[in-house]
């Protein structure tokens, strides 16, 4: 390349070489090998006797995988440094006012077009009236959070909406291709491929990124900053949706309930793929790849005979610690720490011996 | 542990006497201080010697030093090498609050007061005098103490009032007691007078004659020669992160001192001189005006003018471009290239072919980081070439590539962190990141601001070549030379208006220094 005319630092070959985030994702790509090695090795029933059972593997993904959709559609806003809590609660609203459309006599998949389009504007308002007001992700999609659900909950009346058509159910939920791969799985690749390319090849990812890095400089280079993040708030409620659907359809019925309970895995499963919490850096195949970890931890665990509360502190532990590692490997803190402790002991701290430090 | 004895103070936090009378006079050193920030480096190899009784300042031009070397001694920043030696003891791990236990105060270029709190408060804060019962305050000991230490700074306002209420030149006056309750007496002053007034400055220098005839050991920073030669016993230059040279006030002339500040590489260049009488106009500017900042501004360039605005800090300069790029509202019309550009705005500024290049590069220029090639696409990312709607990630290094090339950035490799990079290189990236956008109008805020010589030179030559190629540019600079070398024309802004103008061969420093100072004719 032209410009590597002067070298700054000698050239660093391997792992070193690489940059930040692929390493985190090489990372988790490895965790997750160790997490299947482990319960491959360990747990007989894990695999479920093979490829086609509905308790295999792949046939666990039915638990998770409208978790691993929510969590890349969140990934967007948070990518650009805000955060979206009301996905959960959009789920479970969308699912109820696709059901209680079809019990009202609509087409089934119109009621779920009509309903994904619908929770897009609501996500589009919601990204209005942040920018507009200039107000707190965190707070707005807060309060979207408790009117989804209430709303849900009202529309809904006292019994859930529930004998959804088969074709439906197995189309978005428990069905399989082939007697093999599950449908769920097909259309949670399709979002994971689309996520990827919006966010690492579209002009709209880019900025989204750099939004998310600094969004005083991407104003200055002309981004145009709020509507770019309205823009991701409006996919993210249209991926939490989408997964609203196939809880739905997963379960035969539309739940309200169920929702919120998935906002903070979804959340988890983007912060553990790399995606820093404050906006910019990240991949999207690291979530992705992170979202297929938590899920099958969980029922991995419970298949080793592991109780359901030392699951969630063994989640709590992984999250914590991979995010420790990560963030003091970034930062080369793991030299920073221990010159600090040095200093702190009082055994000749590194800073006082007279350097020659001189430029002409 | 032992609870049995409790202080109502811990040994050493008192108050001190509001005279600093019980002050041991001693000197402050600093040996061989290096520091970076993100690979741009601010320090090499720098040493100054405070002594008790003597003002000593540091002058030097923007970026070359002199406020980050108060911040080391202060604590303020943690040097990456180097020693600090205080009356012949090595002060190691030095904070904020060490620096204060030892006596060393840093009196910031903005006061950092509590706006909410009263000036007693702030004067306290740290150690409030405690009461009998725990966890209370003997709020009629602070406030009968708090006169004589108003007193003694020359401060004449009601203890009870909110520091908002302050004015600048007042809250600076209640840092200097806030240094004597904290009894320091190793005093810096970053920049104080940059934004007061006459009367104010001649108050705290009065204050600063005080303290040395105390054998206080005060440090100084100003941009303002006649200032300097008036206050100090001693000055120190700094440039491009060295000490160059130390001289005595009454030995040394203005011109040397400019020279030794400047620098020879950046004396030596020439003026250009040329005739732009039959260009077209490209950008002209009409009575804009926004609130507080700046009122009725009004200018044009030509095609191929490189056109200055003069100013201090804080005259509105700023504003005024942001204000035209559109990254802050006002009220007047705008007209690019014979178009009148309305609904302003960053984006719609770079498709009309208006391009700013921030002042504040850390948090208005670059994505610490993202990788030099993002950094540099940045502000085209819209006509970046793509297959459908996908981004072509080869074709993007090749652009990315050629623009560094153009601008000659130095850099291991396209991808890596734009911070890792010293700030020249920054600086280069920058300027490569705005040519992509092809302007026909550029305005560059302070363009050489904490970059190197080298950087310098390129950055100069830069702005030469694509004024020469017909572009319009707007250079603001607090640099009088910078502007004397580069600009075929200046305007002085002061107050947030134009109040005078020149062109040609009548650019002098003596004649930008008066303009800026609001002096219409000399």
């Amino acid at each position: 390349m032209s410009v590597a005319t002067q070298p700054a630092k000698p050239t660093r070959r391997g792992w070193r070489a690489l940059d930040t985030n692929t390493r985190w994702l090489l990372s988790l790509v490895g965790i997750l090998v160790a997490e299947l090695l482990y319960f491959n090795l360990g747990v007989s029933t894990f695999w479920g006797g093979g490829w086609g059972n509905p308790n295999s593997l792949l046939g666990y993904g039915e638990y998770f995988l409208f978790t691993s959709m929510m969590a890349l559609g969140v990934m967007f806003v948070i990518f650009a440094g805000d955060i979206d809590l009301s996905v959960g609660a959009m789920s479970g609203f969308a699912g109820v006012m696709m059901a209680e459309f079809h019990l009202g006599g609509m087409n089934i998949w119109l009621a779920v077009v009509l309903s994904v389009v619908l929770c897009a504007v609501i996500g589009l308002i919601q990204g209005l009236i942040i920018t507009f007001f200039k107000l707190e992700s965190l707070l707005v999609t807060l309060a979207g959070w408790f009117i989804l659900q209430s709303a849900a909950v009202a529309w809904e009346g006292p019994v859930p909406p529930y004998n959804l058509p088969s074709g439906f159910e197995s189309a978005l939920g428990t069905g399989t291709i082939g007697g093999t791969i599950p449908s769920q799985l097909i259309v949670f690749a399709v979002l994971a491929v689309l996520a990827t390319l919006i966010v690492h090849r579209s002009r709209f990812g880019r900025q989204l990124v750099l939004i998310g890095h600094n969004r005083d400089a991407a104003a200055y280079a002309g981004v145009r900053v709020s509507l770019t993040r309205i823009r991701a708030f409006v996919l993210s409620a249209t991926f939490a949706a989408i997964a609203g659907m196939c809880v739905a359809a997963t379960y035969g019925t539309a739940r309200d309930d169920l929702g919120p309970t998935l906002l903070l895995p979804a959340i988890t499963a983007v912060v553990l793929g790399g995606v820093d919490i404050f906006g910019g850096a990240g991949l999207v195949p690291g979530v992705i790849v992170a979202s297929f970890i938590l899920g099958w931890l969980t029922p991995g665990l419970l298949q080793d005979g592991v109780s359901d509360t030392w699951t969630s502190i063994a989640i709590g532990i992984l999250l914590l610690g991979s995010l420790t590692a990560k963030g003091m490997s970034d930062r080369g803190q793991g030299t920073l720490l221990r010159e600090r402790l040095r200093a702190r002991l009082g055994t000749g701290p590194p800073t006082s011996p007279p350097t020659s430090v001189d430029s002409a | 542990m032992s609870i049995a004895v409790r202080r109502h103070q811990p040994a050493g936090v008192r108050p001190g006497p509001p005279d600093g009378s019980d002050y041991v006079p001693s000197s402050y050193e600093a040996r061989q201080i290096a520091k970076s920030f993100a690979g741009a480096r601010a320090l090499t190899g720098a040493s100054v010697r405070f002594e008790p009784g003597t003002i000593h300042t540091l002058v030097g031009e923007n970026g070359a030093g002199k406020s980050t070397m108060l911040k080391v001694m202060a604590g303020v920043h943690r040097p990456d090498a180097g020693e600090l030696i205080l009356g012949g003891e090595q002060l190691r791990s030095l904070t904020p609050r060490t620096a204060q236990q030892h006596g060393i105060y840093l009196v910031p270029q903005e006061p950092t007061l509590m706006a909410t709190l009263s000036a007693v408060e702030n004067l306290f804060v740290g150690i409030l005098p405690r009461a009998r019962l725990p966890f209370s305050v003997d709020w009629r000991a602070m406030t009968q103490t708090a006169g004589s230490y108003f007193e003694q700074v020359g401060l004449d306002v009601d203890p009870r009032q909110p520091a908002s209420t302050l004015s600048i030149a007042q809250q600076q006056l209640l840092e200097c007691a806030r240094a004597l309750v904290h009894r320091c007496n190793v005093i810096f002053f970053d920049e104080p007078t940059s934004s007061l007034t006459a009367h104010e400055t001649e108050v705290l220098f009065d204050l600063m004659r005080r303290l040395r005839g105390r054998s206080f050991t005060l440090g100084f920073i100003s941009h303002r020669l006649d200032e300097v030669f008036e206050i100090s016993d001693r000055i120190t230059v700094l440039r491009d992160a060295q000490i160059v040279a130390e001289f005595l006030p009454d030995k040394v002339t203005r011109e040397e001192l400019v020279t030794a500040m400047v620098g020879k590489e950046i004396a030596k260049r020439e003026r250009r001189h040329r005739d732009l009488s039959g260009a077209e106009t490209a950008l002209e500017v009409d009575g804009l005006s926004a609130s507080r900042a700046f009122s009725e501004i009004s200018f044009s360039v030509r095609r191929g003018e490189v056109l200055g605005l003069a100013g201090l800090v804080g005259s509105g300069r700023t504003e005024i471009a942001e204000s035209i790029f559109g990254v802050r509202p006002a009220t007047g019309g705008v007209v690019l290239e014979g178009r009148p550009f309305r609904r302003r705005s960053p984006a719609s500024a770079i498709a009309a072919g208006l391009i700013y290049l921030p002042e504040d590069r850390g948090h208005h220029g670059v994505f610490a980081n993202v990788e030099l090639e993002r950094n540099i696409t940045a502000a085209t990312v819209g006509v970046l070439p793509r297959f459908g709607p996908l981004l072509r990630p080869a074709a993007e290094k090749e652009i990315a590539a050629k623009a560094a090339e153009r601008t000659r950035v130095r850099a291991a490799s396209l991808q890596i962190p734009i911070k890792s990079l010293s700030g020249g290189n920054q600086q280069r990236a920058m300027f490569s990141r705005w040519l992509l956008a092809e302007p026909k109008v550029a305005i560059f805020d302070e363009p050489t601001r904490g970059v190197d010589v080298g950087a310098k030179a390129d950055i100069y030559s830069i702005i030469d070549s694509i004024s020469d190629s017909g572009i319009a540019i707007v250079i603001i600079s607090s640099e009088l030379e910078e502007l004397v070398l580069l600009c075929d024309r200046v305007i002085a802004i002061y107050e947030g208006r134009v109040v005078s103008e020149v062109a040609g061969d009548e650019i002098t420093l003596e004649r930008l220094g008066s303009m800026i100072v609001g002096e219409v004719a000399k």
